[in-house]
């Protein structure tokens, strides 16, 4: 008995909801039977059906009673709930007074409350239907946050493997640079080219937005520009063939800024032209700082036909060439101010004596001691380079 | 960043306030798409009043670019004005100064749309 009661009444197996079904159908012919009973005269047949119904309604109820009193594990509790009372009140009668008890019978229209278990079963099946919709949302959430971090990381690791991993060799100069990816990731890229008769292309760059979008232009960014400077001798010309290329494969309306340098090692000259990149500085041997600041033209990508002037600058012995992104300049601290340009030359006049990587160091740490604990918003991106002359 | 927006005859004027970062960027776009698109006929000209405006990321010159492009195809003027130093320093870099007009104050912006 008890095995027949936790599986019909006790769990929530396929026996116990089809004994749920049977039940809630009872209910259903018993208050159909005790409406029809009071409101028409029957035939004999139709009589004797009713009755037959009775018995059995009455007996499926009653078990079902027994089988909730031997499930709950307090008994006086069961018997005195709501339900209880109910589901007591509705077989009753019947056992009090038996089938012709008239006196009693207006008692059996009590199990009209019967139905609020059907109430009962439709809340019950709401709740469990809108917690299994909120799981589901909670792992299609979950997936799709996974899915995002796998694309950023897809970015992140197309960003890096875009950089160059060394400055060419050159007697005379060398380079270094570094690029910290903000934690949203952002679209700075540099590179070094070697190009024909030993020149050294230097590209720094900063492709608007971020994430997978700003991934994608960059490489094609840095892709044609690495093309194009094999064949343009002029960094005007390089610009200008990369933006009308850039303009025509842009859905998403993004733009580059790019300063583009050409340096000959051996006569320490760089021509360079500006696609609305911040200007880069040169630090002169003795301390000075020049701003490459020749007129240039609007970011790459925005608008075709766009001209970028070339212009000229000969770096003398121990001059430093300083390539930055705005994320040093407009590395924000706690309290919103920025890096700002005069902090930049002030660490580069201090600390510009030494080797291209010593001060590529020193000026991270200067940036990352300003912000503190701000949180890094946009990419971080250096290029030194040390001209000593060819021996 | 919050935007306020106002109408002088055909004109629309909108007063962004605040930093134009990339979280910002989104919502300022749809803001000014909606202004240039939002009446039966699109207004003569857009300007937007950078007074309150501190910062513009790339993100946010974008939105600029975009909406330029919008402001065109409706055949709205747009034009920039009362620009903070460091914000106009951005717009001198990137050379975006020469893709929009960008004037001194309201009162010169009017002038020239009026014009």
């Amino acid at each position: 008995m008890r095995a027949l009661a936790d599986l019909l009444v006790g769990g929530d197996g396929p026996a116990a909801r089809a004994f749920e079904n049977l039940i809630l159908a009872l209910i259903a012919v018993s208050i159909l039977s005790v409406v029809l009973e009071a409101t028409t005269s029957l035939p004999g047949w139709a009589a004797q059906l009713l009755r037959i119904s009775e018995i059995v309604v009455v007996a499926v109820f009653s078990l079902e009673y027994l089988l909730r009193l031997i499930v709950a594990p307090r008994k006086a509790a069961f018997v005195f709930s709501f339900y209880g009372l109910v589901d007591l009140l509705s077989i009753a009668p019947f056992f009090l007074a038996g089938l012709d008890a008239r006196s009693l019978r207006v008692l059996r229209v009590l199990r009209v409350l019967r139905v609020l278990k059907l109430q009962r079963r439709v809340l019950e099946t709401t709740v469990t239907e809108r917690t299994r919709e909120l799981a589901e949302r909670n792992r299609a959430l979950i997936d799709a946050r996974r899915q995002l971090e796998s694309e950023l990381e897809v970015a992140r690791a197309l960003q890096i493997a875009i950089l160059p991993a060394a400055f060419p060799t050159r007697p005379g100069c060398d380079g270094a640079a570094r690029m910290i990816p903000a934690t949203t990731m952002g679209g700075d890229f540099y590179d070094f080219i070697e190009l024909p008769d030993r020149r050294i292309g230097l590209v720094m760059a900063d492709v608007s937005g971020k994430g997978v979008p700003a991934a994608f232009f960059m490489a094609v960014a840095r892709t044609n520009l690495r093309e194009l400077a094999m064949h343009h001798a002029y960094p005007s010309d390089c610009l200008s063939c990369a933006n009308e290329i850039l303009c025509t494969q842009n859905p998403m309306d993004l733009f580059v800024t790019v300063f583009y340098g050409v340096f000959d090692p051996a006569t320490g000259e760089l021509r360079y032209a500006n696609g609305g990149h911040n200007p880069p500085c040169v630090r002169r041997a003795e301390g000075s700082i020049e701003l490459l600041d020749g007129k240039g033209g609007l970011v790459l990508g925005a608008m075709p036909a766009v001209r970028y002037p070339t212009h000229a600058v000969t770096l003398r012995q121990g001059d430093r060439l300083v390539l930055y992104t705005d994320g040093i300049t407009e590395a924000f601290n706690a309290a919103d101010e920025a890096y700002g340009m005069p902090r930049l030359i002030a660490e580069i006049q201090a600390h510009g004596n030494g080797a291209a990587a010593g001060l590529v160091e020193r000026i991270c740490h200067s940036v990352a001691g300003f912000a503190g604990a701000a949180p890094q918003s946009d990419d971080i991106t250096l290029t030194v380079l040390a001209w000593h002359a060819p021996p | 960043m919050n935007t306020r927006f106002e109408t002088l005859g055909n004109i629309i004027l909108a007063a962004p306030q605040g930093r134009l970062d990339f979280g910002a960027a989104a919502g300022f776009q749809s803001e000014l798409e909606h202004a240039l698109a939002g009446a039966a006929n699109a207004p003569s000209g857009l300007i937007v009043d950078c007074a309150g405006l501190d910062y513009v990321s790339s993100a946010g010159l974008r939105v600029f670019l975009v909406v330029s492009r919008a402001a065109k195809r409706a055949g709205t003027l747009l034009a920039l004005c009362s620009l903070k130093p460091a914000v106009k320093d951005v717009f001198d870099v990137s050379g975006f100064s020469e893709l929009i007009a960008v004037h001194a104050d309201r009162a010169a912006a009017l002038a020239r749309m009026k014009a």
